[in-house]
């Protein structure tokens, strides 16, 4: 092979992570901007795999509320980082899918020969908000803005009315249908008959497993204090089903009449700010600088659903996914050591591998002439997900790929793990990781 | 036949004030009049208000209920003339249906008629239907009939009996939630013309015998059709019944279901269940 050649494609390399501690909204980072801790967040990782001063292919992150001024966050928090002020960057966005986007678009970069080395990532603030003015006011604001004659702009203002100033706060729903995500995951629940109590097992176990992992100090180099914080905030330790049973339903309303609402703020995933990174590389980049590789991406896909008007619930595209990417690969469901399915809502993890166990679900919808089968829950995010950590949308991608990359590694060479995450906008994204 | 071609579009607020001082002492048949428009284009920045307002994408194309609110002044002119046997305050919208002949460009010149016909006999009074016609090059391009009630008026002796029923399957699921707020008839008048003060507030609204304001049954219709908008055949049959007011504020859900190659929809009330209009579309 001449030597200014490509390369074939190679599996690009994850070498680790940070993040910073979630926080529950309005709480211990309630002043931090989605640029202050993705920037503590690449510091973070600059200083575990020392960077100072390096230069990186490419940076690729994103946030899912973002502030109009923020249109170039990712460059804008390079740039105030210790990364080498040459290194490139762009933002992207998938709603909860955008962390694990990213470490997919720089793996691909990666195993093209594009880049060398990348560091992917996801912030979020549901604290610091972006506040938009309604559209009526925004209207007027530019025609005031485009005028040129004092009459002009007098004009605009005059057709400013009161009812206009009210600001418009960003809402957790989905546009064309009007729903909160926890409405539709509720919906789904119901029609996959999920009940209250598997979905309060599930949370405990979330809490129970973080829990042991923050003891055995499994997240030591995986997560960097940041405003006083060092652990998530949401995370209970002592999280009970007595406890979780107390708590009342909060979704439910779009529910036919006379169907159980089973879906509460213990098994449902709260408002949170925080940020995560993953530094992906060549073998060789990381062999270069003796750093480690945890685990390689080899594969991922995503899907999108129809819940609008085909039927379909809105947080079941990894569902359709999952096989997808399971045949290209030659792999089945039951050919993983872990499994790392994002808990959105306790409901949701639910009725993902409920549907992977149903035969007709699998026949009609994914098209499969068996179904998946199920999954050993043991192997179930073995180290806590969503539940317990917190969901800051876009930070979500990065803390599992990190936290898996390491699962795998420390389980030792040839293991594999699968990761599935529902978005918004009823989209999915799904990969597989080995070590 | 009569037909009388406008140079200008009616002012609507003069036609409902007409209307409203010459409602008493009518009757009769329908008039044997049309009235007409030509060479009618559209204005791009009330087209991109409407579509904002009704949540149509805004595209090169005319929205399929558009060109109502382009022949809704020629239906005000005539039926707020003395001539027109029912009194307009008071009418009710029940029906609309909307033939799409093709997809109408945004730039094209269009010429209109609209006319009344079919007055009949309802179990609560009687219905007249203003019909729409809207040619592009000659060619009829659009289509439209709306059909009033008003209530407790005799259609003449020998009139048919009225139809206004349109049946849709079961439309179980709800596939969006809107939350209308109390302007939305304003915001509506804004763009259509349409100022009829049942839908423009509380008080006008009670004025006319409404406990509060009630929103426009074709922008409930719009809206519908906004939400479906890429998914729609191209050439269609949209055909509405309007059922029971839709007081503002409210919060209403949509339900769709496909349905002979197109769809079945209905809004109701989110709580209630009160339906507000069903619908179907269906590719000609």
């Amino acid at each position: 092979m001449a030597s200014n050649s490509k390369p074939a494609t190679r599996k690009a390399a994850i070498v680790g992570g940070n993040r910073i501690p979630f926080a529950r909204s309005n709480s211990t980072y309630a002043q931090a901007s989605n640029q202050d801790m993705l920037t503590a967040t690449l510091d973070g990782l600059v200083a575990r795999f020392g960077l100072q001063g390096a230069e990186v292919g490419e940076v690729v992150a994103g946030a899912v509320l973002k502030h109009a001024r923020d249109f170039n966050l990712t460059r804008e928090s390079v740039l105030g980082s210790k990364l080498a002020p040459s290194t490139p960057a762009y933002d992207v966005q998938q709603a909860c899918g955008t962390g694990l986007e990213a470490a997919i678009l720089v793996a691909n970069k990666i195993a093209l020969g594009q880049i060398e080395s990348g560091i992917a990532g996801g912030v979020d603030t549901t604290s610091d908000a972006p506040l938009a003015v309604g559209d009526d006011l925004r209207r007027v604001l530019i025609s005031l803005n485009n005028a040129t004659s004092l009459q002009d702009r007098l004009k605009a203002l005059a057709r400013i009315r009161p009812g206009m100033i009210a600001p418009e706060i960003p809402r957790n729903s989905e546009p064309r249908t009007g729903l909160a995500m926890g409405e539709h995951a509720q919906l789904t629940a119901h029609e996959w008959e999920i009940g209250r109590e598997e979905q309060d097992e599930l949370t405990v176990r979330s809490h129970q497993n973080m829990a042991a992992a923050y003891e055995q100090g499994f997240f030591d180099d995986l997560v960097t204090p940041f405003l006083g914080l060092s652990r998530d905030q949401n995370l209970r330790p002592d999280s009970s089903l007595e406890k979780l049973a107390k708590l009342k339903p909060v979704f439910g309303r779009a529910l036919p009449e006379g169907a159980e609402a089973t879906m509460t703020a213990g098994n449902s995933t709260p408002l949170t700010d925080g940020a995560s990174a993953v530094l992906l590389a060549s073998d060789e980049w990381a062999a270069e600088r003796g750093l480690p590789v945890l685990a390689h991406l080899v594969d991922a896909q995503t899907a999108a659903v129809d819940y609008v008007h085909g039927g379909e619930g809105l947080l079941m595209a990894p569902v359709y996914a999952v096989p997808r990417m399971l045949a290209r690969n030659g792999l089945s469901l039951q050919d993983f050591d872990f499994y790392e399915i994002h808990e959105a809502f306790a409901s949701t993890v639910l009725a993902t591998m409920k549907a992977w166990e149903d035969p007709a679900y699998c026949k009609e919808k994914l098209g499969l002439d068996a179904p998946l089968g199920s999954i050993d829950r043991a192997k179930l995010n073995v180290h806590g997900s969503s539940l317990a950590a917190g969901h800051p949308f876009a930070a979500t991608g990065g803390r599992i790929v990190a936290s898996l990359a390491k699962t795998l590694h420390r389980a030792g060479p040839g293991k594999r793990g699968l990761i599935s995450i529902c978005a918004a906008g009823g989209q999915g994204v799904v990969a597989v990781l080995e070590s | 036949m009569a037909t009388t071609v406008l140079d200008q579009p009616p002012n609507m607020a003069a036609l409902f004030a007409k209307a409203a001082l010459t409602a008493r002492g009518r009757g009769g048949d329908l008039p044997d009049t049309r009235l007409a428009r030509t060479g009618v284009t559209v204005d791009g920045g009330n087209l991109a208000g409407y579509a904002r307002v009704c949540g149509f994408p805004l595209t090169g194309a005319l929205p399929a209920t558009y060109p109502h609110v382009l022949t809704f002044g020629l239906q005000m002119a005539l039926m707020s003339d003395r001539a027109f046997p029912l009194a307009l305050p008071g009418l009710v919208h029940v029906r609309n249906g909307i033939d799409v002949v093709r997809p109408i460009g945004a730039a094209e010149s269009l010429d209109l008629e609209v006319w009344a016909e079919r007055f009949a006999t309802h179990p609560s009074g009687a219905t007249v239907d203003l019909c729409a016609s809207v040619t592009s090059g000659g060619e009829e391009v659009w289509r439209g009939r709306s059909t009033y009630l008003a209530r407790g008026a005799k259609a003449p002796a020998g009139a048919p009996e009225s139809d206004v029923t349109v049946d849709v399957g079961t439309l179980e699921r709800s596939v969006a939630t809107w939350r209308i707020a109390d302007d939305a008839g304003r915001r509506y008048a804004k763009v259509s013309g349409d100022v009829n003060p049942i839908h423009l507030s509380g008080l006008t609204a009670k004025a006319f015998g409404f406990k509060r304001a009630i929103a426009h049954g074709m922008w409930v219709k719009a809206r519908v059709l906004g939400a479906l908008a890429n998914r729609l055949p191209e050439s269609s049959t949209i055909d509405v019944g309007f059922r029971k007011p839709l007081f503002l504020p409210s919060t209403v859900t949509l339900a769709t279901a496909q349905a002979g190659g197109g769809w079945d929809a209905a809004v109701r009330n989110a709580t209630s269940g009160t339906e507000h209009l069903v619908g179907t579309i269906r590719p000609r």
